[in-house]
């Protein structure tokens, strides 16, 4: 049996799985200073009449970083940085305690300019008279050569052994400094509170007998182990959107272009599926503000849910960004979203007289009727819904492309089907569907998506391999590997696959994931000659080989 | 304040030759520095999709032969479509500046195409001129080679054009192909002025190139006071250009962007890729987003290492109060040039494609009108690299010719179709209807684009 649980601003959903059905789930609101206890309740109320021998695995979404993050509550952190030419060192002062090194690497890796040991050791010194422990390291091109950063980090845990260091290269291997120095900085301020977390949840499921597998669901929309994301807690953040995203995936299992719509109380998320496959932020995932190298999907998140009020405000009809309650004919004071669409679609759903009820007052107040009131409400909500769904097509359609073969072959998205997740997705769904003209699905399942889609995805790993035949080097991400190459005259493209792909099994064996590291695809081969005069003088490979986002064996889809 | 418009279309898919400068290897670098330094996500750039030129963009300046489809590949069409994009973005008020980092390059492309030219095929930065003048309806256009070679192809384009200023400096044309752009190549006879040549020797550094452009470039400019201002950013002056001998640095191109403010800034040559494309498109960048660049320079680079020689500021400053005073008495020689003219100004040319081993030869006629810069009739003729001699007669009316040119340049169009048995093919390039014709003798064939 499969657990599912997905921590969410709002609620926490919980699913326990079993042989292409959902047994129970379980719902509790989300205590947002104790989120250990939600995901527990959830537990514990999926665990009645339940043999706790028989779950295979549990997975979990948690919203604990991004919380962590934005409230502030993340681990004060130096920063330095060793940015060398370039753009102004104030372009990269994302800490308020950043410190800049001498030192510079360049494309190919090599020391442009050498660091300085007693500057690094004065910065030491700063830090730890700010009463700082907790220290980032990021140096330029430090992806494509990682001595500096690991000089840096020795010299200052020479001096001071309790300062925990973390360095950009065994955070992320994609070009990109700035992105690179967030993602490292954020792992560095929540790495204690997130540990902390995982020794409580372990803790929790060893009280209760648990032995099942645990996993962490990232913002990819694959799996982690626990264990493995002791030391990546930022690949954490944005996994609710993704539970969704996969949820909407594991319901349809096919390969259409589609357009998921998570409709919660407050808000919609708005995500695609390209030909079967979830489409990824081109950028990588942006906490606070800050563009980070996280793999995430691209969801637009806007504020617009089923319980969004609506009301009569100067003269006009308005649907509020702002949730006080659940929807009226779900038992709640006001009138909302839900209500409008419940009457519109003539839907029955819960108590239909309490929506009309509160919607008559409004109606009323206008000098309406109440038709009239949620035919308004209706179009509003859809042209919102419409006009955000086709501001992500163009924005995928118009995303960058530098190779003659992409801009030739123009995507351009045509959409099959919506797929409507989250409580209120039924009663707005076909509406928009029926105005964008398309199929829809929203399955007996939805309400709970989020957490289907986390019990039941498989574990990610993505694998890239750099290689430069001149300087006769290589590096792999993630880990930030450096490598010599063994006979770099001879080495070829097929040679790099072999290399990426040892890479992955090796990478999938430590993390116990092996079994998934056969499932393995080529996803990025770049291959350029090196010419200086008129010769060749060396190759250099950019290859990519990942294990996608996708379900575990078990799972075989749900009864549509 | 508005973004700068970046369009990065390195090509990773195109090469002439797997070991030509022109190769896919040659934006590589490029891109792990400005991805690297994270400059795409700043708030002060935008970055843009390439785009795809149409056949009429190209038409609008070029007499391919024998048709638009064998002189160019898919790349070709993307990087001056990109140019166009860029060219949109500005216009359309989207970015303060943009600039196209794009390859194929243009620069050397002439009207008459016969094949590849220094690497040129079509010319980037005219098929964009055009395209705003037809488009947008832009009067007066600067464009500024700051390529280390002359910029000949976009020169011959629009000789006889006095609304387009082209000013170009490179190395002196005795020492680097293509060997032209001498000071006395300074337009038609009814633009005279309107295009300025700056042979620099070479070994000339970065004091001496700021000395033109605030000396000589930038007076020009105010004089002129075009509407766009476009620059041909070649970035083979650079110090490490393996083709090339000057001394320029990363340093001093950004400079030179900050004081020549370019509103489209579209890339031409450098084949330094390692040592100079990074730094340099980084400060070009940088300049054009009003970003702080004193923090940019080449690994090797050191301030010490290059010095203006006293001989050759004197050099420069000779040039400088020549082609100054050459442009101030433009209007004069023009005026001189209309009196004195016959019906036709004829002058032969011979052009050679080294990349592609062609010798073209052309009789030109342009009409001497006293209301407009005149049509003109190419005859051109070259034996391509499969063989085939090709006989071509090409008439050009320019965007802004007077109704009795555009008369005559139609019926000497009509009256070749019917008497054209001495060529292959014939062209009538209207850029006032915004028509284009080519008509094959053989099999009677006409293609209206
Ligand atoms: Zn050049
Ligand atoms: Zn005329």
């Amino acid at each position: 049996m499969l657990i599912g649980i997905d921590v969410g601003g709002t609620f926490t959903d919980g699913v326990l799985f079993d042989n292409g059905s959902i047994v129970t789930s379980a719902k509790k609101p989300t205590s947002e200073n104790n989120l250990k206890d939600s995901l527990l309740q959830v537990l514990d109320a999926l665990l009645i009449n339940t043999d706790k021998v028989k779950i295979d695995r549990i997975v979990f979404s948690t919203t604990l970083v991004t919380n962590l993050l934005a409230t502030g509550r993340g681990q004060k952190t130096a920063l330095i940085l060793i940015p060398g030419h370039g753009l102004p060192c104030l372009s990269y002062e994302i800490s308020p305690d950043t410190y800049f090194l001498k030192g510079s690497i360049d494309f190919r890796g090599r020391q442009i300019e050498a660091l300085d040991r007693k500057e690094i050791l004065a910065v030491a010194d700063k830090i730890n008279n700010s009463g700082i422990k907790r220290v980032a390291v990021a140096g330029k091109f430090s992806n494509r050569n990682h001595s500096q950063e690991l000089m840096v980090r020795k010299i200052i845990q020479e001096k001071y052994p309790d300062m925990l260091v973390s360095i950009s290269s065994e955070i992320s291997g994609k070009l990109n400094f700035p992105r690179r120095a967030v993602t490292t900085y954020f792992t560095a301020m929540t790495l204690t509170e997130w540990n902390k977390f995982a020794d409580e949840i372990e803790a929790a499921l060893e009280r209760r007998g648990i032995k099942a597998e645990v996993d962490i669901l990232k913002a990819d929309g694959g799996t982690i182990p626990l264990e493995v994301s002791r030391t990546k807690p930022c690949e954490t953040v944005f996994s609710g959107p993704a539970a969704s995203t996969m949820g909407a995936v594991a319901l349809s299992m096919d390969d259409f272009n589609s357009v998921v719509l998570d409709i919660g109380g407050t808000t919609t998320d708005i995500s695609l599926i390209i030909s079967g496959q979830p489409l990824y932020a081109s950028k990588g995932a942006r906490i606070e503000e800050q563009l980070t190298h996280i793999d995430a999907f691209a969801v637009k998140s806007i504020p617009l849910g089923g319980d969004s009020l609506v009301a009569y405000d100067n003269g006009t009809i308005k649907v509020k960004p702002e949730r006080k309650d659940a929807a009226a004919c779900f038992g709640g004071k006001w009138a909302t979203v839900t209500d409008a669409f419940n009457i519109y679609n003539s839907m029955n759903l819960g108590d239909t007289k309490a929506s009309v009820a509160v919607l008559g007052q409004i109606a009323d107040n206008a000098g309406i009727t109440v038709d009239s009131l949620c035919s308004q409400v209706v179009q509003n909500v859809i042209a919102h819904l419409v006009a955000n769904i086709n501001g992500m097509f163009t924005a995928w359609e118009n995303e960058p492309a530098y190779k003659v073969w992409e801009v030739i072959n123009k995507r351009k998205f045509k959409l099959n089907r919506i797929i409507g997740i989250g409580a209120a997705a039924g009663a707005i769904i076909p509406a928009v569907a029926e105005k964008m003209k398309v199929d829809y699905l929203v399955h007996e399942y939805s309400p709970v998506a989020n957490a289907l889609g986390a019990s039941v995805v498989r574990p990610t790993l993505a694998v890239n391999l750099h290689v430069d035949t001149q300087n006769q080097v290589f590096t792999v991400d993630p880990g930030g590997i450096n490598g010599k190459l063994d006979h770099p005259t001879k080495f070829q493209l097929t040679d790099a696959r072999e290399l990426a792909r040892k890479y992955l099994v090796k990478i999938a064996q430590d993390r116990g994931i092996e079994k998934y590291a056969a499932d393995s695809e080529f996803y990025m081969e770049e291959q350029f000659n090196m010419i200086r005069g008129w010769d060749r003088i060396g190759k250099l490979f950019e290859v990519g080989v990942q294990i996608a986002p996708g379900f575990i064996e078990e799972y075989k889809g749900v009864k549509i | 304040m508005k973004p700068t418009g970046i369009l990065f279309f390195p090509a990773f898919d195109w090469a002439i030759s797997p070991t030509h400068p022109e190769r896919e290897e040659r934006l590589l670098y490029t891109r792990d520095q400005i991805f690297e330094e994270g400059i795409m996500d700043l708030p002060q750039i935008k970055e843009y999709q390439p785009g795809l030129a149409d056949l009429k963009d190209i038409a609008r300046v070029h007499f391919c032969v024998p048709d638009i489809e064998s002189q160019i590949t898919e790349a070709h069409l993307i990087s001056a479509g990109s140019a166009l994009v860029m060219a949109d973005a500005f216009m359309q008020d989207e970015v303060k500046n943009s600039f196209a980092i794009i390859r194929p390059p243009g620069h050397h492309s002439m009207t008459v195409s016969h094949g590849n030219r220094g690497f040129c095929n079509i010319n980037n930065e005219a098929i964009m001129v055009e395209y705003l003048r037809k488009k947008y309806n832009v009067k007066k256009i600067a464009i500024v080679d700051t390529d280390v070679h002359h910029g000949d192809g976009t020169q011959e384009i629009f000789y006889h054009d006095p609304d387009v200023l082209f000013i170009s400096f490179h190395q002196d044309g005795r020492t680097l192909y293509p060997g032209t752009g001498f000071m006395d190549e300074a337009g038609g006879p009814l633009a005279y002025g309107s295009t300025i040549n700056i042979p620099l020797a070479p070994g000339t550094t970065d004091s001496g190139i700021l000395y033109v452009m605030d000396n000589l470039v930038l007076p020009i400019l105010d004089e002129f006071k075009p509407d766009v201002i476009v620059n041909s950013a070649g970035q083979d002056n650079h110090y490490s250009d393996p083709l090339a001998n000057m001394a320029f640095s990363a340093q001093g191109y950004a400079r030179l962007n900050t004081k020549l403010a370019p509103d489209i800034a579209v890339l031409e040559g450098g084949y330094s890729v390692e040592t100079a494309l990074p730094y340099i498109n980084m400060g070009l960048i940088m300049a054009m987003a009003g970003i702080d660049y004193s923090n940019l320079s080449e690994p090797d680079y050191k301030p010490e290492r290059f010095k203006e020689s006293e001989r050759n500021l004197a050099y420069i400053k000779s040039i400088v109060k020549k082609q100054l005073d050459l442009f101030r008495h433009r209007e004069e020689v023009v005026a001189k040039n209309r009196k004195d003219a016959e019906y036709f100004h004829n002058y032969y040319k011979q052009i050679f494609y080294d990349t592609d081993y062609i010798h073209e030869e052309q009789q030109n006629r342009l009409r001497m009108c006293p209301d407009c810069c005149g049509f003109r009739i190419i005859n051109s003729s070259a034996q391509h690299r499969n063989g085939q001699l090709y006989r071509v007669l090409c008439i050009a009316i320019p965007v802004n010719a007077c109704q009795q040119c555009h008369a005559e340049a139609i019926s000497a169009y009509a009256d070749m179709v019917k008497n054209g048995d001495a060529f292959d093919l014939i062209y009538l390039q209207d850029r006032v209807n915004d028509e284009y014709k080519v008509l094959d003798i053989t099999s009677s064939r006409e293609i209206v684009l």
